[in-house]
This record gives structure tokens, C-alpha cells and sequence, in this order.
């Protein structure tokens, strides 16, 4: 056991709340109880002191100085993404670092979708995807008049309803694009279960894997994705940073979208060759100490150990679920009832007091939730509402946090039935 | 603390709870959807305008959330008569007088839309005449 756990081994996240300096200042005046990690994760000082100490030690252009302190930023940099590689059970060789999540996701739909889908081929993703995971796969389907296809939601619950996954298979998918826990259902897509399914009909699984890789374990090589994509700043790390990590073979095959330095072999005036594998992806002077905090993030959430931290989760969650309709009568609840079956998040909307007022009343209370469409304005649409409130928990998040977060709610209540 | 309670005010609930103006124009001469891209909030407002460019009935319709609604609803109540060119005039200090209290950064897009889209309405309708 660490420094960080109970004796009897669970997470203990008034311990963990100490490695965060930001949760001990008090924006407006009061405590912060922040609820919204799904949208950016707080970060942890030594994240910080990582960032610090590679720019006060070893700060020089990666993959170019041939001098001491230019093979000690190259060093830095390598063994961040190794580290990266490692938290993420993947090989560093196959593991792209870019600026975000969108850049990932970006880069399959633009390199991968645009050398292989053609004309009525089938590209299927779920109605309940983040934007990210959407708006690059209309713009491909649309520019090679392939067909976007959608696994429906339930009406209610906002449910992905996995079992018509088959009946869309006979569609033959060239590939299916799914976020691995929804940011506004909290459900977990069952990859295990569905990837070999896709597999079965020559489809590809391209994995929207940024709200899960910070809140339970994920090997990526286990889930059976061809193709994952991952944000930085929701695991703790710095705002410029993701990845995405790829099939050897289909990293291998694909063109770079993006052409400039430090991804080339050799350029002459008229052409140019481009560098093997994952650096051929990284155009321009890469992230150094972006990377460098990430693999700094990786570190504490492995000291902290993902099984713990959603074990955690899972606890105050199941305490969401339980008192929110106590706090909030009228207040629908989107996705899974089980909080056993979410990781991090829950969503509500409420007709009595909508999201954002919510969100505003909840201010006063130094409690941070999202309101708004959360970047799924499908998914809301198809739900008819405008709107839900969203609150997210992480290992830093106490019973105080949630004690506060229902508070606000009766206040909110209060407000809107006087 | 006193700034949840001025902003959820009896005035600004009640235009919340019962909008003036909701609904709809039998022949409008305009009418135009507004949304706020970063929450979703909808509005759609119609106006009839006469010769002279001046108000003479307006409505709206829309979901979202009280300040907005509520905000929008202030409005229409004091569009009618009032000229195409004077609206196009007006911005944030005068939606702020209309609810009565500061509305902050955070929800300052709320308190607009009725506004901005009383204002897209009066462009799309002088494009038309």
C-alpha cells in the first residue's frame, strides 16, 4: 500500500486531494468542489514539477541538437512516450503523439478513411458520439460519397443499444468509430464483446478512448481496437497532448496529413520522403514537455491504480444515482442505472431547473459541474433536450464534494418551486 | 452571495415560468431561430414590422434555460412600437437593465440570445423588403 490508500487497499481521496494543489484555493470565495474532470482533470503538482524540471534542465528541440542537452530533451521525450506506451499496454513504436484527441481521431478519418473508404462504402458510428468522433467521419464519408450509419440510442436513457450492432453488420462497415465510455451516458462500450463481431465482417474499431483511460484500467491491445485515440489534459496531464495508437500494419500503410519537419527522410525541391513509422505522424518540433507531463500523469495513476480509482468512482457514483432523485425529484437520468456499469460520469436533466441555471446555482456552493450538450448535440437532439448537467468524479473527489453538490441541488429546488 | 438570489429574482422566474409574447404570429414578417452553439439554448423569434420599420407584433418561442428564456421574454415586451434601427442598436447594458442586475461573463450568452435574434430577425427582414 502507498500513500495513497486505506489499509484496507481502497483509494483514500482525502489523501489523494493533497496532490493537488488547485483543490485547496477557493475561486469566488468558496471551497472548490470540482465535479467537472470529464471536461479537463485537475493536475496533480508533480505533473507540474515535471513540466518544470524539463524546461529548467533539459529544454533543447528534440531529435535535432547534436549536442549534450539536445540528447537529454531527445531522451525525455522518447522515454515519455515509453512511458505513455507502457500505462496504455501498447508498444512505443506504434504509439503517435500529437496535440489532442481530435488530431487522433482526425488522422484516421483523413489518412486512413480517405486511402480506403470509396463510394458506398459504410462507415458506422454510434448517436451518441462526442463531436470529435463524428464531425471528422461526415466530412470523409461526405468527400468520397461513402454512407455514415448510426447504432441508435435509446429514446429515454440515451442507452447505445448494442444489440442492433448485428443488424448493422450486414451492412459491412469498413469501420466502426465508438467512444469507449460515452461523456455524457458514463457507459462502458463493451469492446471486448463487439470487436471481434466487427472483425468478423472485415470492419475496423476505431476506440474515442478519452473518458476511460483515466478512470479504470484499460489495456488498449486487450480491447481489440485497431485504432485508439487518447487526450492528455483528462488524465492529468497538460492541455496540448493525446495520441493515438495504431495497428502496426495499418500505421505503416497510412500517409501523414500534416508534412513538415522533423517527419521526413530525405526532401529534395520538387519531393520528399518521409520518416518511418510513428514520426512521419509528427510533423513540425514535437511536444516535448507536454509529453513529458503526460508520462508524469501516467506514473500517479498507476501509484494510484486504475482498478482503485474506479473502484473509487464507481462509490461516489453509486451515491449520485442513489441521492440525486432525493436532491432533485424530477431529475431523468441519462444512461446506465447501475453506476457499475459507468465509469466517472453521470448526466441529468431536470424540466424544473434547466443545466445551465443549475450550473450557476451550484457556483454559489464553489460546485463545478458541465451544463450544455457536452459536445454531443446528437445525442441531446435525439433525446430532446437542449440541454443536460453533467457531473464527473476522479480520484480527488471526496463525500464533502458530493455532500455540497446536494446542497446546491436543494437550493436549486428551493429557487425554482418558490 | 446576495448574486444567485438577485439573478433568480421573483421577476426573472416568473417571465421564466409564464414567457409574454410565446408563441407564434398568424403572418409574421420575419421569423428567425437563434441557438447558442456552447449550450444549446433555442430560441425562435417573430416579428411583423410595417412600412416604416416599425414594430407593431412580435412572439418567440424556445427552450433553454431561465435567464434566457426570461430574457427574451423581458424583450418582446418592449419591442412593440418600437423602430427596426433602434434594436439594432442595442447590446449588453441594455439587456443588463432589462433583468435588472449584472448577468457575468458566465451566462452573459444566455441573457443575449433573444436579443441577437430579435436583431437577426430585423437583417434577414431588411434583406427581404
Amino acid at each position: 500500500m502507498t500513500a495513497w490508500h486505506t489499509p484496507a487497499g481502497q483509494l483514500d481521496p482525502a489523501k489523494v486531494r493533497a496532490a493537488y494543489p488547485i483543490l485547496a484555493t477557493k475561486p469566488g470565495g468558496q471551497p472548490l468542489h470540482y465535479l467537472d474532470s470529464a471536461a479537463t482533470a485537475q493536475r496533480p503538482k508533480r505533473v507540474i514539477d515535471a513540466v518544470a524540471e524539463f524546461l529548467l534542465t533539459a529544454n533543447a528541440n528534440p531529435h535535432r541538437g547534436a549536442y549534450t542537452l539536445g540528447s537529454m530533451a531527445t531522451d525525455a521525450y522518447e522515454a515519455a512516450r515509453t512511458r505513455t506506451a507502457t500505462f496504455l499496454g501498447v508498444p512505443a513504436t506504434e504509439l503517435v503523439m500529437l496535440g489532442s484527441a481530435t488530431e487522433a481521431l482526425n488522422l484516421v478519418a483523413r489518412s486512413w478513411g480517405k486511402a480506403n473508404l470509396s463510394r458506398g462504402d459504410v462507415v458506422l458510428v454510434t448517436e451518441a458520439e462526442h463531436h470529435a468522433n463524428l464531425i471528422p467521419w461526415q466530412q470523409v464519408t461526405r468527400e468520397v460519397d461513402a454512407d455514415l450509419e448510426f447504432i441508435p440510442v435509446d429514446d429515454v436513457t440515451g442507452e447505445i443499444l448494442w444489440d442492433r450492432l448485428d443488424g448493422l453488420l450486414k451492412l459491412r462497415p469498413k469501420i466502426v468509430a465508438i467512444g469507449h465510455v460515452s461523456n455524457v451516458l458514463g457507459s462502458i462500450a463493451p469492446l471486448a464483446q463487439i470487436a471481434p463481431q466487427i472483425h468478423s465482417v472485415g470492419g475496423l474499431l476505431a476506440v474515442d478512448g478519452c473518458q476511460a483511460v483515466a478512470n479504470m484500467p484499460v489495456n488498449i491491445l486487450e480491447t481489440g481496437a485497431d485504432f485508439y485515440a487518447f487526450s492528455a489534459h483528462k488524465m492529468g496531464g497538460l492541455f496540448s497532448g493525446g495520441g493515438l495508437w495504431a495497428r502496426a500494419n495499418l500505421l505503416e500503410a497510412m500517409a501523414p496529413i500534416e508534412t513538415g519537419g522533423d517527419m521526413i527522410r530525405e526532401v529534395r525541391l520538387r519531393d520528399a520522403t518521409f520518416a518511418e513509422g510513428t514520426q512521419r505522424f509528427e510533423a513540425g518540433t514535437p511536444d516535448a514537455s507536454g509529453t513529458v507531463a503526460l508520462a508524469a500523469a501516467c506514473e500517479f495513476l498507476d501509484e494510484l491504480g486504475r482498478q482503485q480509482i474506479h473502484d473509487h468512482e464507481v462509490r461516489m457514483l453509486e451515491r449520485v444515482l442513489r441521492e440525486l432523485p432525493e436532491a432533485l425529484p424530477d431529475a431523468r437520468i441519462l444512461g446506465p442505472k447501475s453506476a457499475k456499469d459507468r465509469a466517472g460520469l453521470v448526466s441529468f436533466s431536470s424540466d424544473l431547473v434547466h443545466a445551465h441555471d443549475l450550473a450557476t446555482i451550484l457556483d454559489r456552493r464553489g460546485v463545478a459541474i458541465r451544463a450544455g450538450h457536452h459536445c454531443a448535440m446528437p445525442l441531446h437532439e435525439q433525446l430532446e433536450l437542449s440541454a443536460s448537467a453533467r457531473v464527473s468524479v476522479a480520484p480527488y473527489t471526496t463525500d464533502e464534494d458530493l455532500d455540497a453538490l446536494f446542497e446546491g441541488l436543494r437550493d436549486a429546488r428551493k429557487i425554482f418551486e418558490r | 452571495m446576495g448574486g444567485v438570489d438577485d439573478l433568480y429574482r421573483e421577476q426573472i422566474l416568473e417571465h421564466h415560468r409564464t414567457p409574454h409574447n410565446f408563441g407564434a404570429l398568424e403572418q409574421p414578417s420575419v421569423s428567425t431561430d437563434g441557438r447558442n452553439p456552447s449550450c444549446g439554448d433555442l430560441i425562435t423569434m417573430q416579428l411583423k414590422l410595417d412600412d416604416a420599420g416599425v414594430i407593431t407584433d412580435v412572439a418567440f418561442s424556445g427552450r433553454g434555460c431561465a435567464i434566457s428564456q426570461a430574457s427574451a421574454s423581458l424583450l418582446t415586451d418592449e419591442l412593440r412600437g418600437k423602430r427596426a434601427d433602434e434594436i439594432t442598436e442595442l447590446g449588453t447594458p441594455y439587456v443588463t437593465e432589462l433583468l435588472g442586475i449584472e448577468v457575468g461573463p458566465a451566462r452573459i450568452h444566455c441573457a443575449l440570445l433573444g436579443l441577437e435574434t430579435t436583431q437577426k430577425a430585423i437583417a434577414t427582414w431588411r434583406n427581404k423588403s
